[in-house]
């Protein structure tokens, strides 16, 4: 990791950490934007932070470690997209959208919805996926329905009658950026919840002894070792991979992945954890909440695995391992 | 708490001109198999394509080249061996001389022993097996009773040795043998060179399951092995063998087993697969992807000179996990006679039957997760 890298963590730690878990968007973000962070991954020429999406990844993977109940990694990953795009969005939260219902759309008018659009109520804009390019509309020109995740992250819907939207090109989409983003997270929360239930295996006691010492717990927190090592090796290589060139396809592996251990994450943490775990008092809910509910946005499993189950058999069987080998050693020679 | 942490996979070559090279090497000498003979390819002995790949350069690759070996870099040899096996070539009969025998010479070895045996392993003619289990050591392996007695320079060993794969292949074995007194178990092992021709000695079969000749037992009545063919110190064979089976379990052979599988399903899938073959494709080639980036990581981390014992162990046991997944999950959605003659059918079938085997070897599940466990903290 390098030295700029190694400065930008231990500052992102001690905002994550300051944070109260309840904190409102409108006091707390200051501290964000005042820091830059939704700037990481703009070039410095665009008066960015000039991170990219490595550095991006760390980060968001402390703010899923700590819950950070911000648009931390919607509002990087849409600064980036719109500068690449050519958007103008002025000052203020930028969102991003991946669920769009079209009703229609006339060149740059759009009439139709964003659906779950994280913190769209509060962001000044939104950069979403529109008829396969990137777009962006501002959130005053919508109709907002306020409402939110499972884990009480502020979700919203929002409305667009023949709004005036921005239209442009990028190297990701919406959805790839998105799911990148819930990718750290998922990473840095179960990291943090398998801490925490290592931690309670060692100090409750049952039967005379620390619950930890039964081989039937230690089994299972060695699966949920394997699961949480599984995201952060594949979300770190989809992070390469979307330096190199966007990263669709790492992209869709990884959330895929990520998906399938948040599930199996959240359930371990909770049997390890017994009854407590299962309080409002007890901080393991921050964490298993937002993984239960990060797991079906920005493409759930099965989004994911019929795109690339579909992108695959179209190249066919013999294509696969000179495709997947190629790919890694590309975004490898250019790290070089 | 991250428990996995990652290093740049960075060889010092170009890999596409050595996956070029290995892909032609296989053109041409890969023999013709239907896909169950593709699958679990390291369990497959073949002396032909040995010898060729040795010839090729491709065995022994990372050994000095004074010992006959190719000088190359560690993920160089990785980037073969990926290949080697995603492409299911028989590997079996030199795999154990290039992956286990060969190093263990390097690190311990005596100068006249290296420059006895590793030119002919690099050529792919001298082939070794493993002596560790016994009928009553298998995961509990400190508790080995072969028994080793010092006669002047030689020494005489008795015993058994079971599961030893490739022993009937095989001109030497590395014999794990308890040398002195165990007042701690793990003190008192002593590793050795054994000739399989030596007087005393019997190889016999153990058939598995499906009919397949891998394994052997292979007894030790008074052999008579040279004090010159005795492995590293006497009594030091723990710590050589520990540090050995920590070498070998994060390679791509722990979760390619059941590729060759893989690509037959996708073969019969079409280029407009229904739904769920699409989602289960989709599904494990996430999982199989996410697993080639652990490995190559914990490759990447072992060339470097670290020591990942606790990524080692997540890699295999993740790895078998899904290797073992991918058949039972392949034929719960296919509706497929499993008698029939078709080259998909053959795979599933097969690999059905041996699946159970990939947590055992190299280590069960349960001991991996033990050593899981204790990377946590736990124990």
């Amino acid at each position: 990791m390098s030295e700029s890298q190694n400065l930008l963590l231990e500052s992102a730690e001690r905002v994550f950490a300051d944070l109260a878990p309840g904190a409102a968007v409108e006091t707390a973000w200051g501290k964000i934007a005042e820091l830059g962070f939704d700037g990481l991954l703009v070039p410095e020429s665009s008066g960015g932070f000039g991170g990219d999406w490595a550095d991006a990844f760390a980060v968001l993977r402390r703010a899923g470690a700590h819950a950070t109940p911000l648009p931390l990694g919607e509002a990087m990953a849409a600064t980036r997209l719109a500068v690449d795009a050519g958007f103008d969005c002025g000052a203020g939260i930028l969102t991003l959208a991946s669920r769009v219902i079209v009703e229609s759309r006339v060149r740059d008018r759009f009439t139709g919805r964003l659906e779950a659009v994280p913190w769209g109520g509060d962001a000044n804009a939104v950069v979403f996926d529109l008829g396969g390019a990137l777009a962006s509309a501002a959130v005053a020109k919508a109709r907002v329905v306020r409402g939110a995740n499972p884990a009480g992250e502020a979700r919203a819907t929002l409305i667009f009658e023949d709004a005036c939207v921005q239209r442009g090109e990028g190297a990701m989409s919406a959805l790839s950026a998105g799911a990148l983003v819930r990718t750290a997270q998922i990473a840095g929360a179960l990291d943090a919840a398998l801490e925490m239930s290592v931690r309670h295996a060692n100090e409750r006691s049952q039967f005379g002894k620390p619950i930890g010492k039964f081989q039937a717990v230690q089994q299972a927190l060695a699966v949920f070792a394997e699961e949480a090592a599984a995201v952060n090796c594949a979300g770190q290589a989809a992070a390469r991979a979307a330096d190199h060139d966007g990263g669709a396809f790492e992209i869709a592996a990884a959330k895929l992945r990520a998906n399938m251990a948040a599930a199996v994450g959240a359930a371990i943490a909770h049997q390890v954890h017994g009854a407590i775990g299962f309080t409002q008092e007890h901080p393991l809910h921050r964490l298993t909440r937002r993984l239960v509910a990060w797991r079906s946005e920005f493409g759930g499993e099965r989004v994911w695995a019929e795109r690339l189950g579909a992108e695959i058999c179209a190249r066919g069987a013999d294509a696969l391992w000179p495709f997947l080998t190629a790919r890694g050693d590309a975004a490898q020679k250019e790290r070089r | 708490m991250q428990t996995f942490s990652t290093r740049p996979f960075e060889p010092p070559v170009d890999p596409g001109v050595l996956r070029a090279q290995v892909r032609a090497f296989l053109a041409e000498h890969q023999p013709a198999g239907d896909a169950a003979s593709r699958a679990n390819s390291w369990a497959v002995a073949d002396r032909t394509f040995t010898r060729a790949l040795g010839k090729a350069g491709f065995i022994g690759m990372i050994w000095p080249k004074d010992y006959g070996g190719g000088g190359r870099h560690p993920l160089e040899r990785y980037i073969v061996l990926e290949e080697l096996l995603a492409a299911g070539a028989p590997v079996g009969m030199h795999w154990i001389a290039d992956r286990q025998g060969g190093p263990l010479l390097l690190r311990y070895g005596t100068e006249a022993q290296r420059r006895d045996l590793l030119p002919r392993m690099a050529a792919g003619e001298l082939y070794t097996c493993i002596g560790m289990s016994e009928p009553g050591s298998g995961s509990d392996l400190a508790s080995v009773r072969t028994r080793g007695e010092r006669e002047g320079d030689h020494w005489r060993i008795s015993g058994q040795k079971v599961w030893t794969t490739n022993a009937h292949h095989a001109h030497y074995m590395i014999a794990l043998v308890r040398t002195g007194e165990r007042s701690q178990r793990q003190e008192g092992l002593t590793q050795f060179l054994i000739d399989l021709k030596s007087p005393g000695v019997a190889v016999r079969p153990i058939i598995d399951l499906v009919g397949g000749h891998d394994f052997n037992e292979v007894f030790l009545e008074n052999v008579l092995v040279p004090d010159a063919m005795r492995v590293g110190e006497e009594g030091a064979g723990w710590r050589q063998v520990t540090a050995e089976l920590s070498l070998e379990r994060s390679g791509p052979e722990r979760y390619l087993s059941s590729y060759a599988l893989l690509l037959e399903f996708i073969r019969v899938c079409g280029d407009r697969p229904a739904p769920a073959a699409a989602e289960l494709i989709g599904r494990l080639t996430a999982e199989l992807w996410t697993l080639r980036h652990m490995s190559r990581s914990t490759a990447a981390k072992l060339a470097a000179g670290e020591d990942p014992a606790l990524e080692a162990a997540i890699v295999k046991d993740l790895g078998n996990s899904f290797e073992q997944a991918l058949p039972r999950m392949i034929q719960a959605i296919s509706d497929v006679d499993l008698a029939s003659d078709s080259a998909f059918a053959r795979a599933l079938a097969l690999l059905l039957q041996i699946a159970p085997s990939f947590s055992l070897r190299g280590g069960t599940r349960e001991i991996l997760r033990g050593i899981i466990a204790r990377g946590l903290g736990l124990r």
